[in-house]
């Protein structure tokens, strides 16, 4: 499947004239509606590229569908480049521009905030008032009732087809608004990647689901978790797992999908887009349309063991959540059902590089129910007897707990290359359990929309507290060797093991919009307010075992200056 | 075949030929190539040696060592190189004596400033590479783009496992390694396998050489193209061919004389040679959507960049800029009574404290002016040292210390944060574009053929008013008839 063009069930997000999206599934033969926008068929959009932005057609008289029109480049920023000839010539040209339009264009003026067709220059019937000509008096009283009365002024200017004069009184601005208005049934087709779901989940839908993490928090979470792509197979047999990243999402999941994005396990199948499988559209159909859950399966595809593991070994994510299932509900947009845990192939690539586990799976796996009630061993030949569901569900069982017996076990066994956060838990809790599941050198990162959190994270690695620790080390973590201190339960004095973690700091970024338009170049005026959204940055430390402790006095600090 | 580079195979532990990055104190790095020696180098006998102002440390005891452990210093005969000075407990942390720099290492004379010396100065800790940590650490030839930059361009501009970027000018190369690390996706297996790659330009000679060097010693090879390049003049190709790029990033001082040849056609201001039109190569993939970044100090340059950009048909062009702060975090310790520490505001706490720092002044004033009159009347010179004891503080009940607290000063005082003392305000206005695959008549002719229209089934997305209407009139008639069906039912 080629993600360069629109794909049959896929999910979209549309642009539309108020800059706001909307995000839809396409499926192919439905009648996609913008509302006031106007509508037409999925089918036209189905399998063109990507980014092009199209204008409503009016339905031709023979047809029961709107088409769409493809708006040229050259359309779509005349109204910028317009401005540059505007501005170079003098204001008469300018005055033109105003109030006549193009040869059969029509001329719409439409309420930004609702999308509402306030008047229209030609077709419709327009208010007899409106075709007088205004009085200054009549003028002044509009301007005074505000704004959305300057836009019932410029329509009644607009279409008295008089009184200039009064018309150039109105700025550029209420000019640029004029013109908007014809690009009413326009939209711009994007594909639905984590930037803009993240976008459009902190502008447009509820930033709280996510935190109100902006993209550029998530992007500095995922360089400071130097996360990326790693290659399935080494040529040595040294280091077999690697690129394994430990995450702990209370987004939603997007923050697991922004990862899985940098790894390449997000969208499905990405490197596909030369190999020739869209020639075989049947048996995408036939898997992708495959509806039952159950165990009936056709007899040729043999089932795995049951007690084979789907992972992989290397460029994997492990979730770790607070309920016994994770919350990924985001992820559904990439065409993941994080609710499923036993789908049928076609698998998507999280199926295979993303696992997870609860607090308590990871903290007392003798507690998990799961892991508690190993499946009984049954014969293949009184299986045979069992009823079908019977055996399906002595299936699923017995995969359940193979696999979360391993994602435990390995979880457990640590080693982990990279440590995400975003999570309203106290990350001290976090990092004291985490911790001692990283490798020594790996990269931490933790996002929090508030400082505090983070703030007293840092603290406990302060300068002060570090030298404190190795002088006159806890009665508690007397006579403990490394690797018992990675494990440092932590006390009022020491929440965490202060030498486990390096170049603790703590930054914010903010990304602030400009117009640039000629001769109005400024930033743009209002922006999202709320979280301004902080990030923890820092490496796991391996402290030299012994003397150094033993050592007198650390009083001077110019190793470190805080 | 290639294997995977080191900075993007997140391996446990170090290994000859490793870059590793050193760090020396908070924020303080250093980059390194370890390497394994057989004998002595430069007159060490340990063989390769990494001096610092922390002390010496023989690459040796680099080596097969986990990512992220602290290593001590070693003591090192420095031979001819330094003073002749050499301690024998070679067990022990030692700056090397030759490296000592003006803050350094007190000489080690007595046992006990010795032992001081040792503690505090005598490790570092090695890092496992990033390309942050080779960002922040790397020998700086130009201006470069920090993280907070190019995280936020790369995510604009879609850089994941598979893209092929441009990017020029190349510079330090800090850019370079963030990109790469996006677009990796694997080692091509072949000549014509297409993988992420970073096709990087740079026109200043000595520049180019070093990022040659700096790309061969990080095994980048296969995975970064670094070309001896005027892009102004002769674009983006690779030996004539296209590097299929759909990701652009251009930090140059004038990136409109650029962009023209980032297009699809030839662009009509390039001189036409009417004999080879049909040979004009674009550098990027025509099927996708290409995204460029150009990042530029000053305004002016953003202005003649978007404006180029909107004529050259590229769309979606915004701009923003970047702003990041780094945060320090300290206690607030403030207050009369804490101990004379550095670091401590000896400002009074509240106004409980200001009343009793006053107060005993007032006592003392008084005291004073007690003793003037006894002395005149011959007083004694013990009893001023009476006095002073007696005018011992009195802290007040929200501030005493116990004699633990003053040892745990790290705990005092209020938790703070604030800007570093240095501000980066301002790094460039970072502008974005988007140009959209050509898309024909006859594709659009073609792709209507596979996907016919008129047969739409139902509607989704936001319905306007008729359609609403239409399906409350819909639901109502099943309802009815639903209801119907259930009264014929029971009436049978
Ligand atoms: C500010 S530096 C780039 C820094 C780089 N982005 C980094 O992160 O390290 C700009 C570079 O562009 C190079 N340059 C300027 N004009 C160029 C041209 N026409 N073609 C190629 N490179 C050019 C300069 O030599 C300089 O090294």
């Amino acid at each position: 499947m080629s993600r360069d063009r629109v794909q049959p069930n896929c999910w979209v997000a549309l642009k539309l004239p108020s800059e706001d999206f909307k995000i839809l599934e396409i499926v192919p033969n439905t009648t996609i509606s913008l509302g006031k926008y106007g509508s037409f068929p999925s089918n036209l959009i189905i399998d063109r590229p990507y980014h092009l932005t199209y204008e409503i057609q009016d339905k031709r008289d023979d047809e029961n569908f709107a088409r769409l029109r493809v708006v040229p480049a050259a359309e779509l920023n005349a109204d910028a480049l317009a401005d540059t000839s505007a501005d170079a010539e003098e204001g008469e040209t300018e005055e033109e521009t105003i109030i006549k339009p193009s040869d059969g264009e029509e001329l719409t003026l439409v309420d930004e905030a609702s999308g509402q067709v306030v008047i229209r220059s030609k077709g419709e019937a327009i208010d007899e008032t409106a075709r007088q000509t205004l009085t200054i008096q009549e003028i002044e009283e509009l301007k005074k009732k505000g704004t959305s009365a300057g836009k019932e002024l410029i329509a009644k200017l607009l279409l008295s087809h008089t009184a200039i004069e009064e018309k150039t009184a109105y700025s550029l601005a209420k000019y640029k608004l004029l013109k908007t208005k014809k690009y009413i049934r326009r939209f711009t087709v994007l594909p639905l990647d984590v930037p803009l779901l993240a976008q459009w989940m902190l502008e447009d839908k509820d930033a709280s689901k996510i935190m109100e993490m902006r993209n550029e928090s998530m992007a500095l979470v995922g360089c400071w978790a130097d996360v990326h792509y790693v290659a399935p197979h080494l040529n040595d047999a040294e280091d077999e797992s690697g690129g394994r990243w430990l995450v702990v999402d209370d987004t939603g999941g997007l923050l697991t999908a922004s990862l899985a994005e940098r790894m390449g396990i997000l969208h499905e199948n990405p490197d596909e887009a030369e190999k020739p499988q869209e020639e075989n559209p049947e048996v995408q159909i036939e898997a992708g349309s495959e509806e039952t859950k159950t165990e009936a399966r056709p007899a040729k595809r043999r089932r795995p063991d049951d007690l084979e593991l789907p992972f992989a070994k290397r460029n994997t994510l492990t979730i770790l959540h607070h309920n016994t299932q994770p919350n990924l509900f985001l992820l559904r947009y990439f065409n993941y059902d994080s609710s499923d845990p036993d789908p049928h192939p076609p698998y998507h690539p999280l199926f295979s590089n993303m696992m997870s586990l609860s607090w308590l799976q990871l903290l007392n796996p003798e507690e998990d129910i799961t892991l508690a009630n190993p499946p009984e061993e049954v014969a293949p030949e009184v299986l045979a007897t069992w009823k079908t569901n019977r055996r399906g569900n002595h299936h699923r069982k017995r995969r359940r707990w193979a696999r979360t017996r391993h994602i435990v076990d390995s979880t457990r066994a640590g080693g982990f290359s990279g440590l995400a956060v975003a999570s309203p838990m106290d990350p001290v809790s976090i990092l004291r359990h985490t911790l001692p599941l990283l490798a020594p050198g790996a990269p931490i990162a933790i996002y929090s929309p508030s400082i505090e959190p983070l703030n007293s994270l840092v603290d406990c690695f302060s300068v002060g507290r570090r030298g404190a620790w190795i002088t006159d080390p806890p009665k508690e973590a007397e006579g403990k060797g490394i690797e018992e201190l990675e494990r440092w339960e932590g006390n009022a004095e020491y929440p965490l093991n202060p030498t486990l973690v390096l170049n603790a700091s703590i930054q914010t970024s903010r990304a602030k919009r400009w117009q640039v338009l000629p001769g109005r170049t400024h930033p743009v005026m209002t922006a999202k307010g709320g979280a301004e959204g902080y990030i923890f940055t820092g490496w796991r430390a391996l402290p030299v075992e012994g003397k150094i402790e033993a050592r007198g006095k650390f009083k001077r600090k110019k190793a470190d200056p805080k | 075949m290639a294997t995977a580079p080191q900075l993007l195979e997140p391996r446990q532990r170090s290994k000859p030929g490793d870059l590793a990055v050193v760090l020396l104190a908070r924020d303080s790095y250093e980059p390194l190539i370890l390497e394994q020696s057989t004998g002595a180098v430069d007159g060490y006998a340990e063989g390769a040696m990494l001096n610092t102002r922390f002390g010496s440390f023989p690459h040796s005891t680099l080596l097969d060592i986990p990512w992220g452990s602290q290593v001590r210093a070693s003591a090192v005969d420095t031979g001819s190189r330094g003073r002749k000075r050499r301690r024998e407990d070679s067990g022990d942390d030692a700056s090397t004596p030759a490296l000592e720099d003006t803050e350094g290492t007190a000489t080690p004379t007595s046992a006990p400033a010795k032992k001081a010396v040792s503690a505090s100065s005598g490790f570092i800790h090695i890092l496992r590479p990033s390309p942050e940590l080779w960002t922040y650490s790397l020998p700086h030839r130009t201006q470069v783009v920090y993280t907070p930059d190019y995280s936020y361009i790369l995510n604009r501009i879609r850089a994941r496992p598979g893209t092929r970027i441009i990017e020029a000018g190349a510079g330090s190369g800090s850019f370079t390694h963030a990109s790469v690390r996006a677009v990796y996706n694997g080692a091509p297996k072949s000549e014509d396998d297409r993988k992420g790659k970073v096709f990087s330009f740079e026109f200043n000679e000595a520049r180019f050489r070093k990022m040659e060097e700096e790309v061969d010693s990080h095994c980048l090879r296969d995975f970064v193209s670094i070309k001896h390049r005027d892009v102004y003049n002769e674009g983006f190709l690779v030996d004539g061919k296209s590097p299929m790029a759909s990701a652009v990033f251009l930090d140059l001082p004038a990136p409109w004389k650029a962009i023209r040849h980032l297009s699809r056609r030839r662009p009509q201001d390039m001189e036409q040679d009417a004999s080879d039109d049909s040979k004009w190569v674009s550098a990027l993939d025509p099927k996708k959507t290409a995204m460029i970044c150009t990042f530029s100090p000053c305004i002016e340059q953003v202005i003649q960049t978007v404006s180029d950009l909107r004529k050259l048909g590229w769309v979606e062009v915004d701009m923003v800029e970047v702003s990041n702060r780094r945060l320090v975090s300290q206690r607030d310790r403030i207050g009369s009574y804490l101990p004379k520490e550095k670091g401590a505001n000896p400002n009074p706490a509240d106004v409980t404290e200001a009343l009793s720092k006053l107060r005993e002044v007032n006592q003392k004033t008084r005291e004073f002016t007690r003793i003037k009159a006894n002395g005149r009347e011959g007083g004694q010179d013990d009893q001023m040292d009476v006095d002073g004891s007696n005018s011992e503080r009195e802290p007040n009940a929200n501030n005493k210390l116990d004699e633990s607290s003053t040892e745990k000063s790290w705990m005092q005082g209020r938790l703070v944060h604030r800007p570093e003392a240095e501000l980066k305000s301002h790094t460039s206005y970072l502008v974005f574009a988007t140009l959209p695959p050509e898309w024909s008549e006859e594709d659009e002719a073609a792709a209507y053929a596979k996907w016919p229209c008129g047969n739409e089934a139902k509607v989704v997305g936001s319905l306007d008013k008729a359609a609403r209407k239409q399906e409350k009139r819909d639901a109502l008639h099943s309802k009815k008839k639903r209801k119907q069906d259930q009264a014929d039912g029971e009436a049978q």
